[in-house]
């Protein structure tokens, strides 16, 4: 082990955290500050990744697309066709409560998957798609590391910024009304519903723009990307640990998980190769465990949501 | 952060670059990147048991290079590009392997490839990732597989059914890279050479019940079920219930079928009509040493993969012995001990191989699975055999054209 | 299409099957109706409980006679995990106790997997060819796992209806805040829901071995069609559930009919959402949350 190394795996890793980090902010817009229960998060990931895979990826004999599109384009698109799918799907299942809007999003987010695997015309299927650009990619390792780490810096705290500015705005105060006091919101005048479908394709439309961010990265992307262990119940571990309702938070809980999923590997490499195998399995373990801790000392998350005025309750 | 720091910093970062230079090293590790944990736990730890198998050979038969030790590190790359990239990252920048064993799976591979180790510069074979998409990556040479990408098998059994007499088949495959790779290619030659497709249906795996799939592919007459899915897995269910029913008289399975739990569950007095193909190796001397090895080692030699991944493990010992642990010259080390001419290497003859080498002989070394004569995409043509279950194993009984 | 093939083949497997989903589902509505958090253990608890019978089976008990024991081991940790990881979260937004519960599934499988190994298992060598009633052919194994799931389901309404902690519990499903005044001990409630949906849990595993294989993963690729069957069912209705868990069973078995078969798996999410827009209470007119 030595530094040069290290660095290099700090960067490896700050990168999956930024593009975590944009899956939690919006999660967090549905959420923390809405409080919809999307458990579809892979799905709107999934048709983030794949539009700006096949608008910019080279072209194909078997399926669609290989528009060799810029990039910056594909990203914008990505945002685009996740808001827009986001919307109907919104617009039909934002009027469940909590838990049956978290089963219709997960049934939701399964059909996308399967409708990518089975449809190999459009999508590639099982294979995936490959061939896809990468932002300087053509420099030396590193520097194509730091690079793509720059871009999603960059888009992180755009993102952040933005989203803190519309939660501070008027719009966010009445988001919280909302979230916390639905009638009482509606009963001055505040169009609910209207309300929370921005939220909803607003918070979908980063997840689209994750989905695009990682496949340009990876240069290639296959189905096994959008497990929903990865894509969706991973991300609300990280936003319920870091402290929903605060965007500080939800990029700090992606942090804190990432490392823990990851830096845990390191520490069952040590053991001796005969119990390597087990030592994996463990490792699952130990994640859940580790969630089971701090949902035990700090509930709340890492950085709790500030308190705008009087506590709220919610269920 | 002053200007001392920073200067401190980037002094250490240069020194630790100069400092992690391989050419002196004693010790070499390489990286086995398996899917431990996901779709594909079942058949990781054979497959990485059987790579151990091979470094473990190196290690007692005089070691690497100046009798160093080759070390390996584990990495969980849980089939899917998150983990894959993460595991990559770890084992190429913490634990600073010269090369990787795996990813397991193509969608894995295809990530760590693109976005970790070939623009690291490190050498990956991959011992079951099959999927045509790996062939099309721009990999610089870095990325080769033991195993033959799907085409070839699924051509050559279809060959071998028509030769055979079967004229009429079902098809059943699991819908993964494995499967519909295997199913495309058998469909396309089956039918270019007159045979009939009677049934043609993917599945998802994880589904407690396939009858109503069976019964709608059995409805198109044939007698003849073709699955490609996994023996310890999906295939096994549908296989079981296919019995169970009788939907089909005969079933023939690709090598992912041929595994020893097929045979444990159903039992052998129930699998008569049962055949599977799997890739065998020409020198089949090299098999059998394989097998027995493993064997002795504990492990299942007729495990899915095991024998490419043992392979890819030996090959890629070889390739660093051949390049003096030079990692600019590692990938050009890997075609010539694996291609003719050269002096025929069988399986486990590490410390012939290592004298060869070290007498600048040229080897070529004879696979468990096969030659390995790696073509310009790092991608090798495969030998097949045509399986049927005997005892409480799996006897060959046609080579496949 | 033969009248005998269509029952045999398609619907015959779609009861079975669907009898399991049920087995599940029940276990998913009473966690949902009574401590109203979406139990993401669910399919987990049932891989260890199926895993628990197969160690008894090894021992050398006959499956069906394991079945029991398995369901009462499971229990007991059931009640364990209730107290380890979700008793205290009682106070906290539910969606705590839903993320715990995702933790403890990931727990139960890294057990599994460490305990069992990896590679599919089953309670018997061998195949079974079926019997034939009248031309409808059933094997033994699923006659005794029709059986059961009536044994089971008439048993647990029996019990809810009309012994005196089955009425807390339907008491404590219908309005918490007034079961507490009435003089309910919610301790002991939630206890005895933990108690039986342990064993539920573990009915559902071993049903699901029993007719395929066990594999660590079984469960929780069951989980989200168990999911779908409490909700089309109607929540916290028991007969919901298991009205819910036949008819996303049966349908998954026609859907060959008329899609791709790779489409089978999202049959159970499309019927979700169909129930969700025209009778978001479910089938039977269960709660909303």
């Amino acid at each position: 082990m030595d530094l040069l190394g290290l660095a290099n795996y700090a960067v490896f890793m700050a990168i999956l955290i930024g593009i975590y980090a944009l899956l939690a902010l919006g999660l967090n817009i549905q959420w923390g500050f809405t409080g919809l229960f999307n458990a579809g998060i892979a799905g709107f990931f999934a048709i983030g990744a794949y539009t700006s895979a096949i608008l910019t990826s080279l072209p194909a004999a078997h399926r669609l697309g290989g528009f060799e599109l810029p990039m910056v384009l594909g990203w914008v698109a990505a945002m685009l066709v996740a808001a827009a799918i986001a919307w109907p799907i919104g617009k039909i299942c934002l009027r469940f409560r909590s838990d049956y809007l978290a089963i219709a999003t997960i049934g939701i987010a399964e059909i996308i998957r399967l409708v990518i695997r089975t449809e190999g015309w459009l999508t590639g299927g099982v294979r995936g798609i490959t061939g896809i650009p990468r932002p300087f990619g053509e420099l030396p390792y590193m520097q194509s590391q730091l690079a793509f780490l720059a871009i999603v810096v960059v888009l992180v705290l755009l993102a952040y910024m933005l989203v803190e500015r519309q939660v501070n705005a008027p719009w966010g105060r009445m988001m919280r009304a909302i979230r916390d006091n639905e009638n009482a919101a509606a009963a001055m005048g505040k169009r609910v519903a209207d309300r929370r479908l921005q939220a909803f394709v607003f918070g979908s439309a980063l997840m689209g723009l994750a989905g695009a961010l990682f496949v340009h990265f990876n240069r290639s992307i296959t189905p096994e990307a959008i497990d929903p262990m990865i894509a969706t119940f991973l991300i609300w571990i990280m936003l319920i640990l870091g402290g929903s309702g605060n965007n500080r938070g939800a990029i700090l809980g992606a942090a804190a998980i990432w490392i823990i999923w990851s830096v845990s590997e390191l520490l069952t490499d040590r053991l001796p190769t005969e119990v390597a195998i087990q030592a994996k399995y463990a490792r699952v373990f130990i994640i859940g465990l580790t969630l089971q801790l701090v949902l035990r000392f700090r509930p709340e998350g890492i950085v709790p949501e500030r308190q705008a005025g009087a506590a709220s309750s919610r269920r | 952060m002053n200007k001392k720091t920073l200067a401190t910093l980037v002094g250490s970062l240069l020194g630790a670059a100069v400092l992690a230079s391989p050419a002196h090293a004693q010790n070499v590790k390489i990286g086995l990147l398996g899917g431990i944990s996901g779709p594909i736990a079942a058949m990781a730890p054979s497959m990485l048991d059987a790579s151990r198998l091979a470094i473990a050979q190196v290690n007692e038969q005089g070691g690497i290079l100046n009798g160093g030790k080759l070390d390996v590190v584990v990495g969980d790359s849980a089939c899917n590009p998150q983990n894959a990239t993460d595991a990559a990252t770890k084992a190429v920048n913490i634990d600073r392997v010269i090369a990787t064993v795996g990813p397991h799976c193509s969608g894995a591979v295809l990530a760590a490839a693109n976005s970790v180790t070939v623009p690291a510069g490190v050498l990956m074979v991959t011992p079951s990732g099959t999927s045509p998409e790996i062939t099309k990556i721009n990999d610089k040479d870095l990325v080769y597989r033991t195993v033959p990408s799907d085409d070839y098998q699924g051509r050559a059994l279809a060959r071998t059914l028509k030769a055979r007499g079967i004229d009429k088949v079902a098809v059943a495959y699991l819908n993964n890279d494995y499967g519909k790779g295997l199913a495309e290619s058998f469909k396309a030659e089956y039918e270019a050479n007159g045979g009939t497709i009677a049934g043609y249906s993917g599945h998802e795996d994880g589904k407690a019940s396939y009858r109503s799939d069976l019964a709608q592919l059995a409805r198109g007459g044939a007698d003849t079920l073709v699955i490609f899915d996994y023996g310890d897995g999906t295939g096994l269910t549908i296989l079981r219930q296919a019995l169970e029913n009788n939907f089909f008289k005969t079933f023939i399975g690709a090598d992912g079928m041929k595994s020893e739990a097929v045979i444990r569950s159903l039992g052998e007095q129930n699998l008569g009509g049962f055949f599977a193909s799997a890739p065998v190796g020409e020198a089949s001397a090299s098999l059998d040493a394989f097998r027995a090895a493993f064997s002795a080692a504990g492990g299942n030699p007729d495990a899915i993969f095991t024998t490419t991944s043992y392979d890819a493990a030996f090959l890629v010992a070889l390739a660093i012995e051949k390049a003096g642990g030079d990692k600019a010259k590692l990938a050009e080390s890997l075609r010539a001990v694996a291609s003719a001419p050269g002096e025929p290497i069988m399986a486990g003859e590490w410390a012939k191989a290592k004298q060869l080498i070290a007498e600048g002989k040229d080897i070529d070394y004879k696979g468990a699975a096969g030659d390995h004569e790696f073509d310009a995409a790092g991608d090798v043509p495969g030998n097949y055999a045509f399986f049927k279950v005997s005892g409480s194993t799996y006897e060959a009984i046609a080579d496949m054209k | 299409m033969p009248l005998l093939d269509f029952l045999n083949f398609y619907l015959v497997p779609g009861i079975v099957l669907g009898s399991i989903y049920a087995v599940g589902a029940i276990g998913i509505t009473l966690v949902f109706g009574i401590l109203r958090f979406a139990h993401f253990a669910h399919g987990d608890m049932a891989t260890l409980g199926a895993f628990i019978a197969l160690a008894l089976v090894a021992g050398g008990m006959d499956p069906w006679t394991a079945l029991p024991v398995a369901m009462a081991a499971t229990a007991v940790v059931a009640i364990g995990v209730d107290k380890a990881f979700y008793d205290y979260l009682k106070a906290r937004p539910k969606i705590v106790t839903v993320m715990a519960s995702l933790g403890v599934a990931l727990m139960l499988r890294s057990v599994v997997q460490v305990v069992w190994g990896v590679d599919p298992r089953t309670y018997a060598t061998g195949i079974v060819r079926p019997d034939s009633y009248f031309g409808i052919l059933l094997r033994p194994r699923e006659l005794y796992t029709l059986a059961s799931v009536v044994l089971i389901v008439v048993g647990l309404a029996l019990f809810l209806r009309h012994s005196k902690w089955g009425k807390a519990m339907r008491a404590m499903s219908d309005n918490p805040d007034l079961a507490r005044l009435s003089g309910v001990d919610n301790r002991k409630v939630t206890m005895l829901t933990w108690a039986i949906v342990g064993a539920l849990c573990a009915a559902s595993g071993f049903m699901l071995g029993i007719n395929t294989e066990l594999h660590s993963m079984m469960g929780w690729q069951l989980l989200l069609p168990m999911f779908a069957a409490a909700i089309v069912g109607g929540v916290g209705r028991v007969e919901g559930a298991v009205l819910g868990g036949l008819v996303v069973g049966i349908a998954e078995e026609l859907s060959i009919f008329i899609l791709p078969a790779q489409y089978k798996a999202a049959t159970a999410f499309a019927l979700l959402l169909l129930i969700l827009l025209v009778r978001p209470r479910g089938l039977l007119n269960g709660k909303v949350l």
